[in-house]
């Protein structure tokens, strides 16, 4: 093949000082599958690596001279002019192409006829993954603003070299913004373009990214949005990382730094882009903006460790809570959200800076100072303090120095302690060689734990060091040397420094290290893998089903599960119960899937897929669970399965999901399988028999009409509601503070899977609102299966609690005076105890049409339908007024889902596991 | 500027499981063997072996069909634990190893023979386990996956997949959309080419007959069981319409059995496999798939080149790229089977709209004729080249 005189893709690499990343790049271009690239070289004066490449390609390496003393975008713009190819794109050195990636983009530019054509690169931002989803061609920038708003085009992109002409010659500006801004036609693709960009060095890199983001933002001036979008993007990408790595810079470093930053930050912090930041990158932001170095430093340590008051925080006169008394009146500085204010001096996690250290005599000396915010300590509290070194990596070894000198200074709290490490401390030198040191201050006494932040130029290493006396001779260690953690906290370790000692390491040191420890690695690694072999699930599942289920069955043994062993609640747990009231003593086991906490402690536990819970499943003689156990275990021959089940349904359910409905013959098979297994299937309801023992197809033989064991709790407290009353509040209500004069509203929305890649999850609720508007005679609490990503916003103690992790849902059903959720099926069993419910469903009309429902919730609810969250607190404030309206719909859904629920359910089911009579019809 | 390349009289060489078994990738195989051939190229089809269940071929093609094995090879086993002792295993892989040995160096042979510029389709995956031992040099090599990429990600293809195609010049999924995924998994040379449809009948059909129909293989792949709970929601409402479902296949009693359980049986009609599937179509004024997976559906293209209105589950992107949902067919969620009855109301209630869309659908499938399919692998062939 000859060579074409014309290219059809030319990247313009140019030259720094680095040789091999320079060939590194090059090597990666000529290494293109499309054989039609070429590379341009621009160097400054001469240079050797770039000379010597091009002379060994001289086809494909074009070298061009710039002189010296060019700027960076002068000499890349001379690479795009001497360029040949119909498409350009440029690399800086060290980045190289992926194999295929202009194959790949002169492919996607040929098909769609795109003037700019980009993908992805490595160690970009997260959110551009979004970007680059799927293939798709824009022709307004509106349809992708992050490819001018934010740095996607940084890298990863190619333009066609005919478009060049028309670019906007606006100084600095980004080059992909500028060719962005000009194409008639941009095509996105997923695929991967670039690698190895050098990691991004925030301080470093802020001031030319500083003069870009200006000329960028002049050249989007007539777009206000894009603009707006441009400044907010420029904060969180490249002002909030700078925040964050001011915590390992010195006194120096930091003071240097922020007066260089504030000076190219000059114009570029807008207060509408300050306003979308959260609100410790917002006051981060500021405050670097204005050159404050130590208030900078603060601020990133409260964004590495969120929830740690850093600030002497104040309350101002309307009720805000300002970042400090010297800020008190900017808005920049609002940090109410953050809810400090309600916590407690001892609930709070505070700064406390090490101001201090040094060897005095035999002693460490160590001295800091304490935020104390809102004024807590003004009424004058009996201040105490120690300091505690406790062993890192656990054991209870604990060392106590009481603190001496304590006194309230300005605002905080300055302490100093002398800690007697070589007389006092005696570790044993081997597994207790690091200790951290924490303060405790004792507030009136009760004791409130706080870490010390420190600053290398703080610790010295020379000037601190100790000798040390470890148990195990001086062999073992005999200096105790106080450093920095990697997380920024003051700690003091053990070395060797004398001879022996350091003989002593290099000895172990290489009896773990050479040939002894290399020799058995292979070994050991090879044994635990056999081991994690042995152990799992496939093996599992053979061994019970070939062995384990021939075994004889154990009589009187029961299986209990609740919700694949999340939790020790639901009907089961009645059933359970239901056996142990009756004295008939069957030894009953519980599966636990993470944590047998809040399991309890009179039966047998077993984890979840453990042998220990094969044998007992392929021993019993029943097993009850509301879910399904494990569908790959069979049920063995003796043994008998009620399944309780979870919920009536809304949803469709089984086979009639289309989830279902799509899979493959086996999938369909193995469910069908393992819905065979049932022996026994509790319904509620004629509905539930229509709806669940259709959708699984559960013959009517295997019904047992009898309603939920779990809902038995809910008939004896209605009964008991219109015998003496609501109050006193059962059991709970004190373990959760609910004073008996406030309503309690129970928000239980539906499990909706977890969320995906880490994103929080947002409560369609706004408990917030719903804390202003009622926080005084109202108490909500929340229950959410996915409330451990997305914490609660704060609000006044006793308004807002999550009762998530509460084991038994029907508990807080009887304590609930009021009920808001969705279409969850807590409402079907909510109904029960005649109590006011409100459905608050934003998405109601998407849900079902998704999902598919089994009936029209709006024209048989047993509650108001709130579209919105105005229209849920109305209704929730005309609640009383309303009610009596209500009141037969709600009997009439009660009695329509729940007609079997009449408080005999686990007798009924304690009845079949005992014997004691069949089943009722 | 035109770089030096062969636009005609190129040699290719497509590569598949087999060449003559009754199935849908045999049939891409020829109908491309026979345009390929006679746009000016040379064509040489090979198969790994010869079919048990034969697809009658006419017999002077145009073009030379090779098979490398006269029936299926062998599949390997790892000799392991005890049978490492048995001669018999060790003397079964040794013979294994010298047939296979032996198809290499045949398809070297061939490969041998090519002029440069040359391009080998492999149309299937498994092919490759020989092409990538063969002698490749001078050849460009392109991969195809016939299947969507969820189907693919469940079944044991896709390891092979992943295996195979990292080293090819380019591979191809069906769409874009597909592609995409693949890109997604970390897949870089990755493209997209659509299946060609076969013909376009000379008179659209008339759509006047009150009759649903369905073209497909009982099996249930096919999801014919839903089609007939579908049914069994529309038959009430459309007294005079008839669902005529075409095919054949071993779930045959069961979903006749199931028709006749819902009492449908006034309404359906079991067609049986047919050959002249325009006719079919002609007599019908609204199709319907319920397929649980497709690939590029084929039945959905010649259904729309006859003019008429098509309902469908949404079930792979090749679907959603031939029809255009409300625009040239209406698409249901996959497995929704309310959600499809309700399509197949709204289609055998609304004559204009039968119209509107059937008409529509003539049109739009044509981006898919032969002669433009053709024209992007020529694009493609140009690409690899530059």
């Amino acid at each position: 093949m000859s060579t074409p005189e014309v290219r059809d893709m030319s990247c313009v690499i140019v030259c720094g000082d680095d040789a091999e990343a320079l060939r590194a790049t090059v090597g990666s271009v000529l290494g293109q599958t499309l054989a039609g690239t070429e590379a341009v070289l621009v160097a400054t004066g001469a240079n050797e690596t770039a000379a010597s490449l091009a002379a060994g390609d001289p086809q494909r390496i074009r070298l061009v001279h710039a002189g010296t003393g060019s700027h960076g975008d002068l000499l890349r713009d001379l690479g795009l002019a001497a360029a040949r190819g119909r498409y350009v794109m440029v690399a800086a050195p060290g980045e190289r192409l992926e194999r295929h990636a202009c194959r790949n983009l002169l492919e996607a530019a040929l098909r769609t006829d795109a003037d700019l054509v980009a993908g992805r690169w490595e160690k970009g931002p997260g959110r551009y993954k979004d970007l680059y989803a799927r293939s798709r061609v824009t022709e307004d920038l509106a349809d992708a603003p992050e490819l001018v708003a934010s740095d996607a085009l940084a890298a990863g992109f190619c333009v066609r070299r005919a478009a060049l002409g028309t670019l906007s010659d606006t100084g600095e500006a980004l080059f992909g913004v500028r060719a962005a801004l000009a194409a008639r036609r941009i095509a996105l693709v997923p695929n991967l373009i670039v690698t190895g960009r050098a990691p991004a060095a925030p301080v470093r890199d802020l001031p030319r990214a500083a003069r870009v983001q200006r000329a960028t933002v002049e050249l989007l001036r007539h777009d206000d949005t894009l603009r707006a979008a441009r400044e907010k993007t420029f904060l969180t990408d490249h002002v909030v990382p700078c925040v964050r790595a001011f915590l390992p810079l010195g006194p120096d470093g930091r003071r240097e730094a922020a007066a260089t930053l504030a000076e190219s930050l000059r114009g570029l912090v807008t207060p509408e882009a300050l306003r979308t930041l959260p609100p410790v990158e917002r006051v981060g932001v500021r405050l670097l903006a204005d050159g404050d170095a130590d208030g900078v430093r603060a601020a990133a340590y409260a964004l590495a460790r969120p929830g740690t008051v850093v600030s002497p925080l104040v309350r101002t006169g309307d009720g805000r809570v300002r970042w400090s008394a010297e800020h008190a009146g900017d808005d920049t500085f609002d940090v109410t959200e953050l809810g400090h204010q309600y916590g407690q001096f001892t609930d709070l996690k505070l700064l406390n800076q090490v101001t201090h250290c040094l060897r005095e005599g035999a002693v460490l000396a160590v001295g800091g100072r304490v935020v104390v915010p809102l004024g807590l300590l003004d009424h004058g509290p009996v201040l105490a303090a120690r300091l505690d070194l406790t062993v890192r990596g656990g054991g209870a070894r604990l060392y106590s120095v009481p603190v001496g000198d304590l006194r309230k200074e300005d605002g905080g709290i300055v302490w100093r302690a002398e800690v007697p490490l070589t007389g006092a401390l005696r570790p044993r030198g081997i597994g207790d060689r690091v200790w951290d040191p924490r303060l405790v201050l004792t507030v009136d006494g009760v004791p409130v734990t706080t870490e010390l932040l420190a600053d290398k130029a703080t610790v010295p290493a020379g000037a601190t060091a100790l000798p040390a006396r470890p148990r195990l001779t001086r062999l073992t260690a005999d200096t105790w040397q106080p450093y920095v953690t990697a997380g920024h906290h003051l700690a003091v370790c053990l070395l060797p420094r004398r001879r022996p000692a350091r003989a002593a390491h290099a000895l172990l040191h290489y009896v773990t290290h050479f040939r002894p420890a290399r020799e058995l690695k292979p070994v050991l690694r090879a044994l635990g893998k056999k081991r994690e072999a042995l152990h799992s699930k496939r093996v599992k599942t053979r061994v019970y089903r070939r062995i384990l289920t021939r075994l004889p069955v154990s009589r009187g043994l029961v299986v209990f599960e609740s919700h694949m062993g999340k939790s020790y609640g639901d009907s089961p747990r009645a059933v359970h119960e239901e056996l142990l009231a009756r004295g008939a003593r069957p030894r009953c086991v519980w599966s636990y899937a993470t944590s047998p906490a809040g399991f309890p402690a009179g039966a047998r536990l077993v984890r979840r897929w453990s042998w220990r819970y094969l044998w007992a499943l392929a021993r019993a003689e029943w097993w009850v669970d509301n879910q399904g156990f494990p569908h790959a275990l069979d049920k063995p021959r003796h043994t008998r399965y009620l399944q309780t089940w979870h919920g009536s349904a809304y949803k469709r359910m089984g086979f009639d999901e289309p989830r279902h409905a799509t899979q493959n013959a086996p999938q369909r098979d193995a469910l069908a399988r393992a819905v065979g297994r049932f022996d026994h299937f509790m319904v509620r309801s004629e509905h539930d028999v229509r709806t669940l023992a259709r959708a699984y197809r559960i013959p009517e033989e295997k019904l047992l009409r009898a309603g939920y064991p779990r809902n038995d709790r809910l008939v004896a407290a209605r009964a008991r509601d219109e015998r003496e009353g609501r109050f006193p509040r059962p059991a709970p209500a004190t373990e959760l503070g609910i004073p008996d004069h406030r309503t309690v509203v129970l928000y239980a929305p539906t499990f909706r899977g977890l969320p995906k890649d880490g994103r929080t999850v947002e409560l369609p609720l706004d408990v917030r609102e719903f804390a202003e508007r009622f926080g005084d005679t109202h108490v909500l609490l929340v229950r959410a299966h996915y409330m451990e990503a997305a914490s609660l916003p704060a609000t006044p103690p006793g308004t807002v609690i999550d009762v998530s992790g509460h084991h038994d849902v029907q508990e807080l059903l009887v304590l609930a005076d009021v009920l808001i959720t969705d279409y969850s099926s807590i409402m079907f069993d909510y109904a029960l105890l005649d109590r006011p419910l409100v459905h608050f469903a934003p998405d109601l009309d998407a849900y079902a049409a998704e999902r598919g429902a089994y009936f029209d919730l709006r024209a048989r609810a047993a509650g108001p339908v709130a579209e919105t969250q105005e229209e849920l607190l109305r209704t929730l404030d005309g609640l009383k007024e309303a009610d009596g309206e209500w009141q037969a719909a709600r009997r009439a859904f009660a009695a329509e889902f729940g007609t079997y629920d009449d408080g005999g359910a686990a007798r009924a089911a304690a009845d079949l596991i005992l014997g004691v009579k069949e089943p009722r019809a | 500027m035109t770089v030096t390349s062969v636009r005609t009289g190129r040699d290719l060489f497509l590569l598949a499981n087999t060449v003559d078994e009754l199935g849908g990738v045999t049939a891409w195989t020829h109908q491309m063997a026979r345009l390929f051939q006679a746009a000016g190229h040379r064509v040489h089809v090979i198969g790994v072996h010869e079919a048990e269940l034969k697809l009658t071929l006419p017999a002077d093609l145009g073009y030379d069909v090779t098979s490398l094995y006269p029936a299926h090879p062998p599949t390997p086993r790892p000799i392991r634990g005890l049978a490492r002792l048995n001669p018999v295993a060790h003397h079964r892989e040794t013979l294994r190893l010298a047939g296979r040995a032996r198809a290499v160096a045949r398809l070297t042979e061939i490969f041998r023979t090519a002029r440069p510029g040359a391009v080998a389709v492999v149309t299937q995956v498994w092919p490759m386990e020989w092409v990538r031992e063969a002698d490749t040099s001078g050849l460009r090599i392109i991969g195809m996956s016939h299947e969507s990429y969820a189907y693919t990600k469940a079944c044991h293809r896709y390891r092979s997949v992943r295996r195979n195609y990292p080293s090819v010049d380019r591979w191809l999924a069906l769409t874009q959309e597909d592609a995409d995924d693949w890109i997604a998994d970390g897949m870089h040379n990755v493209g997209a080419m659509p299946n060609a449809l076969a013909h376009l009948p000379e008179v659209p059909s008339p759509r006047t007959a009150k009759v649903v129909c369905s073209i497909g293989r009982l099996a249930d792949q096919k999801g014919i069981d839903m089609l007939v709970d579908t049914w069994a929601r529309v038959a009430p409402h459309r007294p005079g319409w008839t669902l005529r479902i075409y095919g054949a296949g071993a779930d045959e009693p069961d979903l006749r059995a199931q028709c006749t359980r819902l009492g449908l049986n006034a309404s359906v009609r079991w067609m049986g496999p047919t050959d002249d599937v325009p006719g079919a179509l002609a007599g019908s004024a609204v199709f319907v798939q319920s397929s649980r997976g497709e690939g590029f559906p084929l039945a959905l293209m010649e259904a729309m080149a006859s003019a008429v209105p098509c309902a469908a589950f949404d079930c792979a992107p090749g679907v959603r790229e031939i029809v255009r949902d409300g625009e040239d067919g209406l698409l249901a969620p996959p497995g929704d089977i309310s959600a499809l009855a309700d399509r197949l109301l709204r289609l055998t209630g609304n004559p204009r709209m039968r119209d509107a869309i059937g008409e529509r659908a003539r049109v739009n499938v044509q981006r898919f004729s032969e002669e433009r399919v053709l024209e992007r692998w020529e694009e493609l062939f140009a690409l690899l080249e530059r």
